[in-house]
């Protein structure tokens, strides 16, 4: 069980860092706009 | 009378318990107001604080009865205490021997009190106020107060040995599944999937998120009935959780959708809070960040797969409550151990794999249950009452039409 815990943890962590950016950036008045 | 049992730090924590499960109904308002248009933010505010109001008074007149009044055939309290006649300032034997009973009683309404509020985030932005009222009051009458019989009053659930400690099966399967059911019997909003329908402030999202947090601890710490160490348990497990929840639905919905969401991180914690609710007397904080984890996850796909087949449950009860209450009552079957509670029973996990069978009961039983009542009653209505608004109020907005104010002047 600590085991499986510690290494969900981790896997977040790991995931944080390999988390890719997706999708186009746009303003939130120009997403208003749209 | 019987007052020389009473117990003063458990008294002081189940009264303190009570008023941090109040918070959570108003915090709920918040949480659901920040999701809708700005058109429905009042309306929205106003479901969880009517019903605040609304059974609080029925409660005391016949719900508290019904639900743990005098045991009839397992399914529900006699009326015995109808009005609190005999629920008074004397300890109850098996409910909470060191408390006044009429404590122990203001701390179960409040429970009584969340759990229909929790529904409306289903029927959101088109539930007429009318249909709304009646449909609480039969759906608190008729659903919540025999299944809080059957776990919590004496009932056939708690004889057969099913373990919710504050309310997964009681109260988040019961509402989520009853959310489901609303938003088909309701049908979509005008607009739904053809236009926007973002949230109009998230920032009152989280801050209601944020209150609900801390009200859980009076709800899953204050079941404890006790100031003692098995609050202590359940208020860690319980943050915890909450914690895992939302760190693992915000890391889900980034790797989905590229950006680590704010509202995600907020539904999580809720998703956490709900499934380690009926674990949290049970389990070890080990287990806390296993069912976080769980709740994060299943709970955010729950709601993928919802939106995909077009249901609209407006603010998404389903999948957090509905399946975040299934996985918590299911992982209790796992985890429980009686290293924490020695009252309880050991889960599949520590080599009782039976208790796994009684909780998929209680889930199948409460399920169904809420399902079949929630359409009958939710149809009934339909006859007499009508259960949406024109499609002429609902563009113009529940604040107007339902309330004639603006939630917003300037």
């Amino acid at each position: 069980m600590e085991i499986l815990a510690f290494a969900s943890f981790a896997a977040l962590v790991i995931a944080w860092i390999a988390a890719p950016s997706k999708g186009e950036v746009i303003s939130i008045e120009a997403k208003k706009a749209a | 009378m019987r007052m020389d049992k009473i117990n003063t730090g458990d008294t002081a924590w189940l009264l303190a318990s009570a008023a941090l499960v109040m918070l959570m109904t108003p915090a709920l308002g918040f949480f659901y107001g920040g999701l809708v248009r700005k058109k429905n933010v009042l309306a929205t505010i106003m479901h969880s604080f009517f019903i605040l109001c609304l059974i609080s008074v029925q409660w005391v007149l016949w719900g508290y009865s019904l639900a743990f009044g005098p045991d009839i055939s397992g399914l529900i309290g006699g009326l015995d205490w109808a009005a609190l006649r005999g629920v008074g300032q004397a300890p109850h034997e098996t409910y909470a021997p060191t408390t006044p009973h009429l404590a122990f009683m203001v701390f179960q309404m409040m429970f009584a009190v969340i759990t229909p509020a929790l529904i409306t985030g289903a029927f959101a932005e088109r539930k007429r106020f009318k249909a709304f009222v009646v449909f609480t009051l039969l759906w608190a009458t008729f659903v919540y107060d025999p299944v809080a019989h059957w776990v919590w009053g004496g009932g056939w659930l708690g004889k057969l040995g099913a373990l919710d400690f504050a309310g997964g099966t009681v109260v988040h399967i019961t509402s989520g599944v009853s959310a489901l059911v609303a938003a088909l019997v309701l049908g979509r909003r005008k607009g739904y999937g053809a236009e926007a329908m973002d949230p109009h402030d998230a920032t009152m999202t989280v801050l209601g998120a944020s209150l609900l947090w801390f009200g859980w601890f009076g709800f899953n710490a204050g079941s404890a009935l006790a100031s003692g160490g098995l609050a202590a348990n359940a208020f860690v497990v319980t943050n915890t959780a909450a914690a895992m929840a939302a760190l693992t639905w915000m890391t889900v919905s980034w790797l989905h959708k590229g950006a680590p969401s704010v509202l995600g991180a907020a539904a999580g914690a809720v998703a956490g809070l709900v499934a380690i609710t009926p674990a949290s007397g049970y389990v070890d904080v080990s287990a806390a960040i296993l069912i976080g984890l769980g709740a994060g996850t299943f709970c955010y796909a729950a709601i993928q797969v919802t939106r995909r087949l077009r249901v609209d449950d407006a603010l998404d009860v389903f999948g957090v409550h509905g399946v975040g209450g299934a996985w918590g009552a299911l992982a209790t079957g796992l985890f429980a151990t009686v290293a924490v509670n020695a009252a309880a029973a050991d889960g599949l996990v520590y080599g009782n794999p039976a208790q796994l069978g009684i909780q998929a009961i209680a889930v199948a039983a409460s399920i169904t249950y809420s399902a079949v009542m929630t359409f009958v009653i939710l149809k009934l209505i339909n006859l007499f009452v009508g259960l949406r608004v024109p499609e002429s109020e609902e563009v113009l907005g529940l604040d107007a039409s339902q309330h004639r104010e603006a939630a917003y002047q300037i």
